[in-house]
């Protein structure tokens, strides 16, 4: 009996569909999320340069505002700029820049809006940077934490913490703690003027202007973080591999840290990087209060232009690192999940 | 196995009035009153009741594993050591290495993101303290030692559970429970959401490996057939009580309580006369007419075929040239296990999945290709699916349940008589008092029943039922069936029956079609295909089915 049925359990081509090698699988994933990004980011562009034309307002008029230009200054200025031209042709010419690097001169500055942008991303890198990695960590500390002990006192404390936090406008919250630590922390800028130029003194001095920028940042999105760790770590606490897990005899932390976070993790991750355009959002108003010198600064001082290469450039930048970071997720996501990893 | 297990005399697992209440909103539960048994080492006992009746209550109580909501009264004593007494280190060390678990569903009760050797190498790492963690060779060489005994090659160690079959995830479930070499293996419900051929394997596995390694077992589970191929002993539970305790043989030939006997009587034996056209239900059927009109086919399939485009680019065909009548005035039932290709059949019989080739037929006209022709067709041929707690909205009520389809083919005219009657056909009676219920508030029948009415509320000619009672207790399974029957009796409602039970064909169907990896394999009566099998599969089929045929000893072939 026992040679019938063993030959019938397990379709066999099941298994040989199975037997497919994975790298190939894993380099046309990678090549297929390339191709979409790179696809989002070309309509990036187009939107961008439309999205920006139709800003009601003619730049020649606002550079020019308050002071006496005679009719022939103007029409000079316009085919300086390029705006006399037709719709297309600018199209063309912008594209045409794109792609020897070029995005344009600053109407404000009178600069390369590639230098600015380039001079301005370190800072909003760093603090972006430093205030994501702040986030997750506390984000996920307290929210796998606060999951385990649903409704206990812990619990309680710090998702309503979060949840107040969260709620705050971060301009506002900014504001307050400018007014706070007025004295004991820089009210704004990246560097005094005044530190000696080595290479240590400098690094305190960033670190010092820092603090609040950064600790505002990171009190607005860890909450979010928090949240979502929280909800689906409870979405994983009555899955039955936990009780296998609890039944092998394990301790309760490593059933926690073994079974039901690597689980929890897998929205989280894709939630977490697909929030970072909220974090690019936050880091606008963050800026703007400490006078904080990136992209998130330039941004604004662009818009009471407006200062269209500079914003548009700025917009490019902002939409390329939100699909960058699409891109992790997706990968992210495979390393995490074996179950895509299949597919 | 020893004709008189226990005989050295060692107490393996003892219950002293066990007794287990949830703490519910106001007021407790109780899950279990007062039970007493006792396990003696190497004896195998089956705890047989259906959902709710307290079983997998008391199994989780053994190693203490319930929800903080619960109140446990009484004792626990494992190797005579109370444990409810016992402190968490002590707890956690008795854990797997005294007695394990092999869960329900082994597809959630493995951990979908760490590899089959890290879940099982985990307890052995745990508890064994000779094996420290930088002696990974000895623990590796165990891993494949156990996978070995479970039949499955070393290489899957490395596979995430994804990526095995049902019956495979099972089998690692096993090994794992076998891992440190427990004296007590609680099995819960261990082959459910297996299929016939798979469930005799693992079966006969798990009875080989217990016997092999002296392990007292308990075994839960619904189907009395199941517990009486592999258990010496069986205890009937019912509403927290043990109501009755024997040995298997004499439970199955002549259970005593009236609750043992609707248990037996839920899975008919194929072959017996007293079953035939004659589920297990409580209201009498109507007779039979003493001749039966030989009917035109309602729905007819013409050299069927359905491919799927799999992964990597290949062709796998589903459906394979078939052709299937189903009359008028006659229930058919399509057996085969799982991925035998029978719901795609049936998906593609309500134009749900587009044919490459071959015709459905109904009443001789082509399926209609077009929308307008396809919504006028489904209302000739419903569709009533397993689980009915998912295939109803919870949000919607009764009423609105079973208006939506007359609603949908604009059978606007006297919707609350539509509804009354087809609630009353369903035999939710009287109609008014369903109406305005919500799902949660119905039992697993009564759902199912309105998932019937739903599909009798536009008088279809024919039902397709996707293992209507695969998901149903056992006495609840007897009256959907004789609902079916009912039906056809007194409507003339002609039916296709998907399942993998040969039971319920014996039950209630005319005719059988039996179908293996595609095609047909074996059509005809239900007495010609069942009682004397021509094909292979279908006499492997027959054998898988736990209790055997009428003809067939219990369990044979189970015992060596």
């Amino acid at each position: 009996m026992s040679d019938v049925l063993t030959g019938i359990e397990q379709p066999a081509d099941e298994e040989a569909a199975r037997g497919a090698p994975r790298g190939s699988g894993a380099v046309r994933f990678l090549l297929g999320k390339l191709g979409s990004a790179l696809l989002s980011l070309a309509l990036v562009v187009v939107l961008g340069f439309l999205l920006f034309r139709m800003i009601p307002g003619d730049p020649v008029v606002t550079m020019t505002r308050g002071r006496p230009v005679s009719p022939e200054q103007l029409a000079e200025l316009r085919e300086r700029l390029g705006v006399d031209k037709p719709m297309w042709q600018q199209f063309v010419d912008y594209i045409g820049g794109l792609l020897r690097g070029d995005l344009g001169t600053s109407y404000l500055f009178q600069r390369p809006v590639a230098d600015l942008l380039t001079e301005r991303l370190g800072p909003t890198l760093l603090l972006v940077g430093t205030a994501t990695l702040l986030a997750i960590v506390l984000g996920l500390w307290f929210g796998i934490r606060s999951a385990w002990r649903r409704n206990s006192r812990f619990d309680k404390v710090s998702t309503g913490t979060a949840l107040t936090l969260w709620s705050m406008p971060q301009f506002w919250l900014g504001l307050l703690l400018l007014i706070a630590f007025a004295g004991v922390f820089p009210s704004g800028g990246m560097r005094y003027s005044d530190t000696p130029p080595d290479v240590f003194s400098q690094t305190l001095d960033v670190a010092y202007h820092l603090v609040l920028p950064c600790l505002t940042l990171t009190a607005a999105v860890y909450a979010q973080y928090l949240l979502v760790m929280r909800s689906s770590l409870l979405e994983e606490m009555n899955a039955e591999y936990l009780t296998t897990a609890r039944a092998k005899g394990l301790r309760d932390d490593l059933v926690r840290r073994r079974h039901a976070v690597p689980n929890a993790l897998l929205p989280t991750v894709t939630l977490v990087f697909l929030q970072f355009g909220m974090v690019l959002n936050g880091a606008v108003a963050v800026e703007t209060v400490y006078s904080w010198p990136g992209l998130g600064l330039l941004t604004y001082e662009a818009l009471s232009g407006p200062d269209l290469p500079v914003l548009q450039g700025a917009f490019l930048v902002l939409a390329a690192a939100v699909i960058l970071m699409n891109v992790l997720a997706d990968l992210l996501y495979r390393v995490l999940d074996p179950r895509v990893r299949a597919t | 196995m020893t004709e008189n297990p226990g005989t050295d005399g060692a107490v393996l697992l003892e219950l002293r009035e066990l007794s287990v209440r949830y703490r519910a909103a106001r007021d407790e539960l109780p899950a279990v009153r007062g039970v007493n048994l006792r396990l003696g080492a190497g004896e195998t006992l089956g705890l047989a009741g259906e959902s709710g009746c307290g079983k997998s209550t008391l199994a989780m109580s053994v190693l203490r594993l319930l929800p903080r909501s619960a109140r446990v009264d009484g004792q626990v004593l494992l190797d005579g050591e109370d444990v409810a007494a016992m402190r968490w280190g002590r707890l956690r060390a008795v854990r797997w290495a005294s007695a394990s678990v092999v869960f329900q569903g082994a597809m959630h009760a493995l951990n979908p993101v760490r590899k089959v050797y890290d879940q099982i190498a985990e307890p052995i790492l745990l508890h064994d303290s000779d094996q420290r963690p930088d002696e990974p060779p000895a623990v590796r060489h165990r891993v494949h030692e156990l996978l070995d005994q479970v039949e499955l090659p070393a290489g899957k160690a490395e596979a995430f559970p994804h990526e095995l079959s049902g019956g495979q995830k099972q089998r690692v479930m096993i090994a794992m429970a076998l891992a440190c070499d427990p004296r007590l293996v609680i099995a819960d419900e261990p082959t459910t959401a297996l299929d016939v051929i798979v469930q005799a394997q693992v079966l006969e596995l798990m009875s080989r490996l217990v016997a092999e390694h002296h392990i007292g077992l308990i075994m839960i589970s619904h189907d009395l057939s199941v517990l009486a191929s592999t258990c010496q002993h069986i205890a009937v539970m019912y509403d927290g009580e043990i109501v009755e305790r024997a040995p298997s043989e004499q439970l199955m030939r002549a259970p005593q309580h009236a609750h043992s006997k609707a248990l037996a009587a839920a899975f008919p034996t194929i072959g017996d006369p007293a079953s035939r056209f004659a589920p297990a239900t409580s209201n009498p059927l109507p007779e039979q007419p003493s001749e039966r009109p030989v009917g035109e086919p309602v729905l007819r399939t013409e050299e069927l075929r359905v491919s799927f485009r799999a992964r990597g680019g290949r062709t796998v065909r589903a459906v394979d040239g078939v052709d299937l009548e189903v009359g008028e005035n006659e229930i058919v039932a399509l057996v085969g296990q799982s991925g035998s290709g029978k719901t795609t059949l049936a998906r593609t019989l309500l134009g749900l999945q587009r044919a490459e080739s071959g015709r459905v037929l109904f009443r001789g006209t082509p399926l209609p290709t077009s929308t307008s022709g396809l919504r006028d067709y489904r209302r000739q041929v419903q569709l009533v699916l397993q689980d009915p707690t998912s295939a109803l909205n919870p949000r919607h009520s009764v009423y609105e349940a079973v208006a939506e389809g007359p609603r949908i083919h604009g059978l606007t005219t006297d919707e609350i008589g539509r509804v009354t009657r087809a609630l009353e056909a369903a035999e939710l009676r009287p109609a008014e008092r369903f109406m305005s219920a919500l799902p949660h508030e119905l039992s697993g029948g009564q759902k199912q029943r309105v998932v019937i009415a739903g599909a009798l509320a536009l008088e279809p000619a024919v039902l397709v039922a996707d293992e209507p009672v695969a998901s149903l207790d056992a006495s609840v399974r007897g009256e959907i069936l004789a609902l079916l029957l009912r039906l056809r009796i007194e409507l003339g409602l002609s039916a296709l029956v998907i399942t993998h039970d040969l039971g319920l064909a014996w039950n209630i169907a005319d005719r059988v079609a039996v179908m293996y990896r595609g095609e047909l394999v074996e059509v005809g009566t239900v007495e010609d295909v069942l009682l004397d099998p021509r094909h292979e599969y279908t006499r492997s089929l027959l054998a898988a089915v736990p209790g055997g045929t009428h003809r067939a000893e219990p369990a044979n072939g189970l015992r060596h």
